[in-house]
């Protein structure tokens, strides 16, 4: 590892990958648009195909717990190697004034991967920000590798996150990046208008599309069990060589293509066999008794609907009953008097048929 | 062939294309200088017809919308005018929280503004700001009294302005971004003809304010557009977060909500009850009675208004049973996927679900 990057004319500026930090890192669909949106805005405006594009992370910071919400743009001077620190000193204030909670806790920019340049970027946003002790940087990278799934299997995002950390080597130490791994956490509002963006912001009625949304759900899981059946399958009938699956507990698969054979991963079967074991997930009494209760009021609501409905419907049919008798008389006649009285009762219709 | 000969050279040579849906995103100034002389909506008031938000500027908003529930939130919009739409390509959030938004927001919201705007010219974002948002946390989309006078305060002195409303609670519940974009008619001018809008279950409290002003504004299409590096990301996104479409529960995360609805439909409805005896039928007027038919046509007019006060509280309480369906609906769903012990008598049904969700 270490052999390799004094080889090479420009040293690396990550560690391999066999190196991993320990954060977990929750990363929002608003940060992950916000930098697309801004890596576009810069493409046209400077009609280059790699703008230089420099952004700051909010979020916050529960010791190795990380979640990153927001981001805003930042200004670069002397050439885009040093960052405008007044820029961002004001624009994070600001940020604070509406979201108190966020910290700022990162940066991001575009690149394939971090060179020296980002290190020496990184630095300065250390020694600056007095109390964000190990700021991330968040990289968009912007390959082809984007189009054309290949048969559907799940694509990763084209964005990672690195830690900064020292490597000591030869008696000397140089900062370098370690790769850290990030999961894609919604809030409830959030992910509702993520997915509505993503269907063209439509409008069906709300059930279909309510339907629509939890099918979508429904299948991929469907899909990624088929994916596993198959697996086990090829287990079993010795045929298996050229998948290789990480099957992490929030059932979200990565699947790499390998070109050589691999044996049989018992890991992967243990986990399949204690995800089968913890089904069914919840047969608690206390939690069938909360869902019963909350089936109920739901059918409660139904109830009071429709209860609501026959009362109107059948005001109406007294009301209207009510106008046939009195035009009857009034056509003979009748006078206001009568009308005036049925007016007043409604309900006690019963005692003008005459 | 040629179009495959491309795809090689770009994949080859790592170029990110550029799809024409993503021109709108490119400001042009003499554009934007150009139309703003001309200012054809100074002409007329019902210029614009639509409202395009990108997809960045409409998840800020529901992300700031949401919150701060209870409060009302607000902030403002970037942008610029392209033919008889607004288009917004950014929004960003004011420290203004309070029961009402005020006329003028406060002169620290006001400094605020104007920073931001002259720091996000800086930072390569030179469009200007075109409109304002607010929430209405929980009922409804629509400009009140107060809404109403700034809007005509704004667009009398920088136009063009809009005025968007979200509601993040009816966003939950619904499962759909619940937005609407709204421009003002000046002082003095009337409107043709009201258009009758959808119908919206608003809160007692709040009813009165909505009917005072209703003419007075007129409500702008909302599309929303994306960029293809955008849509790209959304599909990928796509296969992380269908587990939390899965795992989050409106019927839960909105309980403080669905109460407050039923409270409302409750005070609705035992109002309506002091009125329904009073409530009369409207005869269908037949064309040729001329003497009667006057007399007839007022008295429908009259029992028009109260008859739809019980009609109005029936629309409210089938949306609220509806809505609480949907959540049920996801519940029952995890239920049987996740909840059946293998070799028990439902197996059947569940096999046959599986089946038919197999062809889909």
């Amino acid at each position: 590892m270490n052999a390799m990057d004094t080889d090479h004319e420009e040293v690396s500026a990550v560690l391999p990958s066999t190196t991993t930090s320990g954060l977990s890192i929750a990363l929002h669909p608003l940060p992950i648009l916000n930098i697309s949106e801004h890596f576009i805005r810069l493409k046209l405006q400077k009609q280059t195909p790699l703008p230089f594009t420099l952004g700051a992370l909010l979020g916050t910071q529960n010791g190795r717990e990380v979640e990153i919400v927001n981001t805003f743009e930042l200004v670069l001077e002397d050439d885009d190697e040093a960052i405008n620190h007044a820029f961002l000193v004001n624009r994070r204030d600001q940020y604070k004034q509406v979201f108190p909670s966020l910290e700022f806790i990162g940066w991001y920019t575009v690149a394939p991967i971090p060179t020296s340049r980002h290190i020496r970027l990184h630095s300065q946003i250390v020694q600056f920000t007095g109390y964000c002790s190990t700021p991330l940087l968040l990289i968009l990278q912007p390959t082809t590798n984007l189009l054309g799934s290949a048969d559907g299997t799940s694509q990763n995002l084209p964005f990672k996150a690195y830690e900064q950390t020292i490597e000591i080597k030869d008696r000397s130490s140089r900062s370098v990046f370690v790769e850290a791994s990030f999961n894609v956490e919604t809030g409830e509002a959030e992910r509702i208008a993520v997915d509505w963006t993503a269907k063209g912001g439509g409008s069906g009625t709300s059930l279909e599309s309510h339907l629509q949304t939890q099918r979508a759900a429904v299948k991929m899981l469907y899909d990624r069990i088929l994916v596993l059946i198959q697996y086990v399958t090829g287990v079993i009938a010795g045929t298996i060589g050229s998948l290789k699956l990480v099957l992490t507990p929030t059932f979200q698969v990565l699947i790499y293509l390998l070109p050589a054979e691999v044996p049989t991963d018992h890991g992967i079967l243990r986990s399949i066999s204690a995800l089968l074991a913890s089904l069914p997930a919840s047969e608690n009494k206390t939690f069938r008794e909360e869902f019963n209760t909350e089936s109920e009021d739901v059918q409660l609501t139904a109830l009071l609907a429709s209860l609501t409905k026959s009362t109107n419907i059948l005001n109406d049919l007294v009301d209207k009953h009510a106008l046939l008798t009195t035009s009857r008389e009034d056509r003979y006649g009748g006078g206001v008097a009568r009308r005036t009285r049925l007016q007043m009762g409604g309900a006690r219709l019963g005692g003008d048929w005459h | 062939m040629a179009n495959t000969a491309l795809k090689t050279f770009n994949i080859e040579n790592d170029i990110v294309e550029l799809s024409p849906q993503d021109d709108i995103y490119k400001f042009d100034h003499e554009a934007d200088k150009k139309i703003d002389r001309e200012s054809p909506w100074s002409k007329d008031p019902h210029y614009f017809k639509s409202c395009r938000i990108s997809a960045v500027a409409l998840i800020k908003m529901v992300v700031h919308a949401r919150s701060g529930v209870p409060y009302e939130i607000m902030g403002m919009l970037q942008g610029k005018v392209v033919g008889t739409s607004l288009v917004i390509l950014d929004s960003f959030a004011l420290p203004v929280q309070g029961t009402e938004t005020r006329v003028n927001a406060g002169t620290e919201a006001s400094e605020y503004m104007v920073t931001y705007f002259q720091d996000s010219q800086r930072a390569g974002r030179p469009e200007n700001l075109v409109g304002w948002y607010h929430s209405h946390p929980g009922y409804g989309c629509w400009l009140s009294g107060i809404d109403v006078t700034t809007q005509m305060n704004n667009q009398k002195h920088t136009d063009p302005f809009v005025a968007v409303v979200v509601d993040p609670n009816r966003t939950m519940t619904a499962g759909k971004v619940d937005i609407g974009a709204f421009r003002t008619y000046p002082e003095n001018y009337t409107p043709p003809n009201a258009a009758s809008s959808e119908y919206q279950s608003i809160p007692l409290s709040k009813i009165e304010d909505f009917g005072v002003h209703a003419n007075q504004y007129y409500p702008l299409e909302v599309e929303i557009f994306k960029s293809s590096l955008e849509t790209q990301l959304l599909d990928l996104l796509w296969n992380k977060y269908w587990v939390n479409t899965l795992s989050q529960s409106p019927l839960i995360s909105n309980r403080a909500y669905a109460v407050s609805q039923l409270a409302d439909l409750n005070q609705k409805l035992s109002k309506v009850q002091s009125s329904v005896a009073g409530t009369k039928a409207s005869l269908p007027v037949p064309a040729k009675d001329s003497k009667d038919g006057k007399q007839k046509e007022s008295l429908k007019e009259d029992t028009k208004k109260k008859e739809n006060e019980l009609a109005k509280s029936v629309k409210d309480s089938i949306k609220i049973a509806a809505e609480a369906q949907h959540g049920l609906i996801a519940q029952v769903v995890k239920d049987v996927i996740f909840s059946i012990r293998p070799g028990s008598g439902l197996q059947a049904d569940t096999s046959q679900i599986v089946e038919s969700m197999n062809i889909g």
